[in-house]
């Protein structure tokens, strides 16, 4: 029954082994972008872990929702990003996603499902705008854009393992100290908007 | 039941006997061109000898170049050695020399090249299909990459070799279960590597023509082996398949040595390389079984129901290739032979 | 996509590996074959098998009419809107009915054998071992990945394999993004 695993895992490393497998001109360079774009700003990083620990404190349905949902939804804002759409207040919504999402966590707060998602599909909507306007020129496009996603999927990954801790006899304590330091990141990053 | 095995054994070892026994005939012949300056060559050339007689085949250079006065030979026991200066009026790298009488002679030739401004030699091995090279320049000779390319050279003599594959799949239809597979991958493996190793050292020479029809012949048999197998009948092969393996490891091991002969192995970090090759030559074949299995358990998964002509394609696919290069090495045996 | 992996890759053992590594080695492409094989393996068996004689057939001949054409066009527009959709049908998961499977394999087949077809250069003579290869390995991957994915009911894996089409299909529309930002 590992075997299956095996194979999952062999597939999802092949979406950016492929890529990394070989190097020809700038091919690398997009993937190595693409991994490191969404850990760049501290602010995104904190966020995206908090969406993963969120969605273990939600549980079933919301854990396995999460991740299938975010990457597509985040992507639709790239878009609009790379389209230069509008959408106003996207600096703000990505500090006040962080701050939300911490309390949220630090709380262990449950919604409803719809409740939920609508919030973290509006924060998916920003982050991924915000990614999408600073994207780098002449990238490899298909490259860029996995690697991003892959590292993003991992980012979440993190949080939701961080959020499984939760059953262990000290998780709780856990991880209400890791949801006050997002929430404390939230609250710099908001000052840093309200500043600039 | 053992007469089953024991008469292509036999055959085999019929084939085989008189070759091995009478000369060490058919020793590929041997070219070295060592660069002296821009344009002018120290050849040394050894003509095989067949019980005595030198085999018609020689080394033609472009029509520029000439040789410097007589070419010194000397009588070895299996080779005539000539040795001279060749001059020309355009360097020979990046042109073509051809083999004459190679074609119709059965056997090969090793050519060596050391091109001039350097010290790395590359060797390459001219055969009768295609007899003619492309010497090769300084910066290619240079380009001759470390003991690595070994492990490369592995792995990609088990992947063009149609006919060693064709024989590990032949072996693993006509395993049963898991362990039973294990033992024959396992003895197929140490086999191979054995008279890969004795040979690729040069302990042991195995000839090419015998050496081809015997490998010929091992897939025929094992191409009837599975038409067995998937009959229901039984066979001392199909109860006991590592034995078998173990004795056409044995022989696929000397095929293995020849993929060797393509680079030579370097004097320094002989065993190095050799184990890279035949890790490399394991790589293949393990990933090509992997494959197989993988393959089956999917065609399982997908509860796919195939038609009986189409269960026979692999034997019969097996079978047939065996039968038609059993054919032709035989012929290219009697013929380029005796 | 660019042209950046337009030319066949150069393995060194021969046009057979050459046609597999092409495969490997176009992100598209790969994303495609893995698109389809998990939306096909979600069908259950029948998917599977459904795929693995329509897929690699459409590619086929797309890549031999793709050669004779010999455009220089990779309707990356058309092929990425192909397989980001694939993707969001793996992740939405949904039930196809045959035909309309059937349609999306031997389409997609088509169009990528097509695009396939017209950056590879058709052997001048002897076996097309390199379409052979790239055939070969459509092959092999969609039946290896579509029998587990069909042969496996455990809801973490099914929603793996939902969230391995969510990955592409996001790949696919932010490169969709970016191709019509180009």
């Amino acid at each position: 029954m590992r075997w299956r695993w095996l194979l999952l895992a062999l597939l999802l490393s092949l979406l950016p082994s492929a890529a990394l497998a070989h190097v020809p001109e700038g091919g690398a360079g997009s993937v190595m972008a693409g991994l490191l774009h969404p850990v760049t700003g501290i602010d995104h990083v904190v966020a995206m872990v908090a969406v993963g620990l969120w969605g273990a404190v939600l549980g079933a349905p919301a854990i396995w929702l999460l991740p299938v949902a975010f990457p597509m939804v985040m992507a639709f804002g790239g878009v609009m990003g790379l389209l230069d759409l509008p959408l106003p207040g996207v600096e703000t919504g990505i500090a006040l996603s962080a701050l939300v999402l911490g309390v949220l966590v630090m709380l262990q707060q449950r919604l409803p499902l719809a409740v939920a998602g609508m919030l973290v599909g509006l924060f998916a909507l920003f982050h991924g705008y915000a990614h999408g306007v600073e994207l780098p020129e002449g990238a490899d496009a298909l490259l860029f854009s996995l690697a991003f996603v892959g590292a993003t999927g991992l980012l979440h990954l993190v949080g939701i393992g961080l959020g499984e801790a939760r059953r262990l006899a000290w998780g709780h304590r856990l991880l209400q100290v890791v949801g006050a330091v997002i929430a404390v990141v939230g609250v710099w990053s908001l000052a840093q908007v309200g500043g600039a | 039941m053992v007469r089953r095995v024991l008469l292509p054994l036999l055959m085999v070892a019929a084939l085989l006997m008189p070759r091995l026994v009478s000369a060490h005939d058919l020793f590929p012949g041997f070219l070295e061109l060592q660069a002296t300056g821009a344009s002018t060559y120290q050849v040394l050339w050894k003509l095989p000898l067949l019980q005595g007689q030198r085999l018609p085949i020689a080394p033609r250079f472009p029509d520029d170049c000439a040789l410097q006065g007589a070419p010194v030979s000397r009588q070895e026991a299996t080779a005539l050695v000539y040795k001279a200066k060749l001059s020309c009026r355009e360097p020979l790298e990046g042109r073509v020399i051809s083999i004459d009488g190679l074609a119709s002679a059965g056997t090969e030739v090793l050519l060596r090249v050391r091109p001039w401004q350097t010290e790395a030699l590359q060797t390459l091995l001219i055969q009768p299909e295609q007899p003619e090279a492309v010497i090769p320049t300084a910066s290619e000779a240079d380009q001759q990459p470390g003991v690595w390319s070994y492990l490369r050279l592995g792995i990609e003599h088990i992947l063009l070799g149609v006919d060693h594959l064709l024989l590990l799949l032949g072996l693993v239809l006509i395993v049963r279960d898991g362990w039973m597979l294990l033992k024959t991958v396992t003895a197929f493996t140490l086999a191979n590597s054995i008279t890969l190793s004795v040979s690729a050292v040069g302990i042991v020479q195995m000839p090419a023509a015998p050496l081809n029809a015997a490998i010929a012949l091992s897939i025929l048999f094992i191409g009837t082996e599975v038409v067995r197998f998937m009959r229901g009948q039984t066979s001392f092969t199909l109860r006991h398949p590592w034995v078998v393996a173990c004795g056409f490891g044995l022989l696929h091991g000397f095929g293995y040595a020849r993929g060797l002969a393509e680079l030579g192995l370097p004097h320094h970090e002989l065993l190095l390389a050799l184990l890279l090759f035949n890790v490399g030559i394991e790589i293949g074949q393990d990933v090509f079984v992997v494959l197989v299995l993988a393959l089956e358990r999917a065609f399982r998964q997908l509860q796919i129901r195939w038609p009986v002509w189409v269960r026979r394609v692999p034997a019969w696919t097996i079978g047939c290739a065996g039968a038609y290069w059993t054919i032709e090495t035989t012929v290219s045996l009697i013929k380029g032979g005796v | 996509m660019p042209l950046l992996f337009a030319h066949l890759m150069q393995t060194g053992f021969g046009g057979f590996y050459d046609g597999i590594a092409h495969l490997f080695l176009t992100p598209s492409d790969l994303l495609l074959v893995l698109g389809l094989a998990l939306l096909a393996g979600q069908q259950g068996p029948q998917g599977g098998r459904l795929l693995l004689t329509l897929l690699p057939l459409s590619w086929w001949i797309g890549l031999a009419v793709g050669q004779r054409w010999g455009l220089d066009l990779t309707l990356a527009l058309l092929s990425t809107v192909l397989f980001t959709s694939v993707g969001v049908l793996v992740a939405l998961s949904l039930r196809l009915s045959v035909q309309v499977l059937a349609f999306t394999v031997a389409g997609s087949g088509l169009l990528f054998g097509l695009i396939n077809g017209f950056t590879m250069p058709s052997a001048s003579s002897g076996l097309p071992l390199d379409v052979l290869g790239v055939v070969s390995a459509v092959a092999l991957l969609s039946v290896l990945i579509s029998a587990q994915v069909a042969a496996t009911r455990s809801t973490s894996f099914c929603i793996a394999v939902r969230v391995a089409g969510s990955w592409i299909a996001a790949a696919g529309l932010m490169s969709l993004g970016l191709l019509l930002k180009a």
